[in-house]
């Protein structure tokens, strides 16, 4: 079952019959749907190995990858494929990343540097300080804990579990000198106070990158913060 | 973004542990809140009188209508579990316990539903039973 939208913006869901092996994935499902059954139907996909972050979907009720989510794991033949929930739909199953993306943005997921680039020697970084930010560095970008989180569904403003992972993930980061332009993002209304830790983030994330986890050590580092500017110490 | 709603937050079908605490933290925050302001609204009928609070109290806690007995432990219920989750949350936001939290909200809950039974059972004792 597929939903979709008519051009009247009315919600239905199409039915397909779609035969698969053991190791056919949903992706795989919808490309022979779009290839023998129906030309009209949109959905989002690029590299089908779970690296560019495309093809985020609903699949019975649960944000996932659609080309890393086999069909015989979902243990059920009747299949239900929506858009990801708190995006605004374009078509079928594509929805709108670009309030994601302006988020993200927000947050400024560079290395930042008091000598702006202009170092004359190599800044050297241990396989322990490279460790220490590695896996919140493997974020895709494919917004399903965005869909996950249930914050983001009822606070549009809220920064939400990427955003807030990425700008943690640079705060860690032993290069970067930019704490002081992101602690105050973090700590705005729209920051990490806004987690309520349901973990569904963690939950949905394909590639373990335990967003809920890294807000609530932003947290901890956003407090650390505030109270040393508070006891006298440098912003 | 599109928003779901509040109603959205009790959507726990297909969803995982943190999300039922999540949801249930939720619900049994706003039960708290409404109890609060109906046990308010109800104390300032002293405003009127010892007389109008006795009546109200003997209405209420008296004959067919005494379901606030019942009303009663469902309230010791969620402000246990709110109690017990709410300090899982505390440390865990401190960093505490992050890779075990489902763990910990299993132990903090079982613990609070032990603590539950022991305050139902003094208050049926406080109340006279046997």
């Amino acid at each position: 079952m597929v939903k979709r939208r008519n051009e009247h913006g009315d919600e239905y869901y199409d039915n397909y019959n779609v035969p698969a092996d053991k190791a056919s994935t949903v992706l795989e499902a919808l490309l022979y749907i779009k290839e023998n059954i129906d030309q009209t139907l949109s959905f989002r996909y690029s590299c089908r190995m779970e690296i560019c972050g495309s093809c985020g979907m609903e699949i019975n009720g649960r944000p996932r990858m659609a080309c890393s989510t086999q069909l015989a794991s979902l243990h059920s033949d009747i299949i239900k494929i929506s858009p990801l929930p708190h995006y605004n739909v374009i078509k079928d199953l594509v929805v709108d990343f670009d309030p994601f993306f302006d988020k993200y943005k927000k947050v400024k997921p560079y290395i930042i540097r008091d000598d702006d680039g202009n170092y004359s020697a190599e800044i050297p970084q241990t396989p322990e300080q490279f460790n220490e930010f590695k896996g919140y560095a493997q974020c895709i970008k494919c917004g399903l804990c965005m869909a996950a989180c249930p914050v983001v569904g009822t606070d549009e403003n809220y920064l939400g579990p990427a955003p807030l992972t990425a700008l943690f993930r640079y705060n860690i980061d032993n290069r970067d000198q930019g704490i002081m332009y992101r602690i105050d993002i973090a700590n705005s209304d729209d920051g990490t106070s806004r987690c309520h830790f349901a973990g569904e983030c963690t939950e949905a994330c394909p590639k373990d990158v335990r967003p809920s986890f890294a807000i609530q050590k932003l947290r901890v580092q956003g407090l650390k913060y505030e109270l040393k500017n508070i006891m006298g110490g440098k912003k | 973004m599109n928003k779901t709603g509040i109603a959205g937050w009790f959507n726990i079908k297909d969803k995982g542990t943190g999300y039922f605490a999540f949801a249930f933290q939720r619900f049994s925050g706003l039960v708290i809140v409404i109890y609060l302001y109906m046990h308010l609204i109800f104390l300032s009928s002293l405003l009127d009188g010892r007389t109008t609070y006795n009546s109200l109290v003997q209405n209420i806690t008296y004959g067919p209508f005494d379901i606030f007995i019942v009303m009663d432990m469902l309230l010791a219920l969620v402000i246990f579990y709110h109690g017990a989750n709410g300090i899982r949350l505390a440390l865990n936001e401190f960093g505490i316990g992050l890779k075990h939290h489902k763990l910990f909200f299993y132990a903090y809950e079982s613990i609070s539903m032990v603590l539950l039974v022991l305050f139902l059972y003094y208050a049926y004792l406080f109340l006279g039973g046997h």
